[in-house]
């Protein structure tokens, strides 16, 4: 089935998930390519190792098989794939006490770069990123990567839109202590952001 | 300083500032966002947040893209897929639940179906009693069963399974002996003798090999009150 030839990303996701509903496995594979890049790049926030990202959307995608007849389209398509994947990579992470996700200020070294050159910004951001809390991290990443709204977040991670809220709340504060020169005064940052 | 204590202890400073991400990423709604740019232009904070998160989206969206192979993820996905399926169609061999009806007839149903399971059960135990009556055996063997000896076999034998076809043949040239059965589940040959070689000796010939695990003669020779 190619339903690549559909109008937008959206109706032709809807068309495939009502292939696979109905058992259409070239469907679901259609389905798998078209999202696995999005989905590591978004599982790689929580995870380094591919292998473990690859476990997650095998996860994902096996509950996608098993349950997009129960799809109600109460939110797009993308919106319910990546809640599935949050969810399974929160449950992994919960399983996997010895993951490489820090949370302690103390297992990085102290920063010995320069935040306000532009060479070293992804470094640095992806160094102060790694440091909150995971709901924190994957809740800036679909803001900031995925582009998602405040509401498809809250349907994302399956919590209301006041927890996004207060999760972005936290994360912001938390990158203000890591990235200080960021966080610098007013007329520090108008000549290099602006 | 006053007015920027003002703002930054505002219901509506902390409202806008949430909505910040949002503005950046540029997902929300026209008032929402009217109401960030109205307030962010009297609030240096906002300004500054929103400076800062202009910087942060960019640098996160600017990372470096990850290049994975889904194609190989995929295959992994379907062999998952193939196993879930394989489970499946097996469960649909099981039996299924009974239908709960509410028909008025349900009872006669179940009267009816009650009756011929006692005919069938009838019908089988009379068959049983011809089948064992005429001392059939039955038309299949379990692994514990004795399977039914070959008419000639005189010897049963398990050898080493690392025996090559060559080396059996070997050995049961030697013994001037072949085969009539096997093997079995468990490995056993039925030999039967080849020559006017007799038993004992043929069987003596097969303990002499270190591959020949087991053997046994499985009928008395006519001489085997002189055996040792």
């Amino acid at each position: 089935m190619n339903l690549l030839a559909k109008n937008s990303p959206k109706e032709r996701d809807n068309a495939l998930l009502v292939a696979v509903a109905a058992g259409d496995r070239r469907a679901l594979e259609e389905l798998y390519l078209s999202y696995h890049r999005r989905l590591a790049r978004f599982l790689s926030r929580f995870t380094p190792r591919y292998e473990n990202i690859e476990e997650i959307i095998n996860d994902t995608f096996m509950v996608v098989w098993q349950s997009a007849k129960d799809f109600r389209n109460a939110s797009q398509v993308s919106t319910w794939i990546i809640g599935i994947a949050y969810r399974t990579a929160l449950k992994s992470f919960r399983r996997q006490k010895n993951h490489n996700v820090a949370v302690s200020l103390e297992d990085y070294p102290e920063q010995t770069v320069d935040p306000t050159s532009d060479a070293e910004v992804n470094d640095w951001l992806t160094h102060g990123l790694r440091r909150l809390p995971v709901e924190q991290r994957l809740t800036l990443e679909l803001a900031y990567h995925m582009g998602h709204s405040l509401e498809e977040i809250a349907v994302i991670t399956d919590c209301p839109v006041g927890t996004v809220k207060a999760r972005m709340f936290h994360a912001r504060e938390k990158l203000r202590q890591y990235l200080p020169s960021l966080g610098g005064g007013p007329s520090d940052l108008p000549a290099r952001i602006g | 300083m006053t007015n920027h204590r003002r703002f930054e202890n505002s219901a509506e400073h902390h409202e806008v500032s949430a909505l910040i991400p949002w503005y950046v990423n540029d997902t929300l709604e026209d008032h929402q966002r009217e109401r960030v740019d109205s307030h962010a232009s009297a609030c240096a904070l906002c300004r500054d947040d929103l400076r800062v998160h202009t910087r942060i989206f960019e640098g996160i969206g600017a990372q470096p893209a990850l290049h994975y192979m889904p194609v190989a993820s995929l295959k992994r996905l379907q062999a998952r897929l193939d196993a879930v399926q394989a489970q499946g169609d097996s469960a649909q061999m099981a039996p299924l639940e009974p239908v709960r009806s509410e028909s008025p007839w349900r009872g006669w149903i179940a009267a009816s179906i009650a009756a011929m399971a006692v005919a069938i059960g009838l019908l089988a135990a009379d068959r049983w009693v011809q089948f064992e009556a005429r001392g059939e055996q039955a038309n299949y063997h379990t692994v514990t069963s004795a399977a039914p000896r070959p008419r000639d076999e005189v010897i049963r034998a398990v050898f080493a399974p690392t025996i090559t076809l060559v080396q059996l043949q070997s050995l049961l040239d030697e013994a001037q002996l072949k085969i009539v059965s096997g093997p079995t589940e468990a490995g056993v040959y039925s030999l039967a003798s080849n020559s006017t070689l007799t038993v004992r000796s043929s069987l003596a010939l097969l303990r002499q090999h270190a591959t020949v695990r087991f053997a046994e003669a499985t009928a008395p020779e006519p001489d085997s009150g002189n055996a040792p």
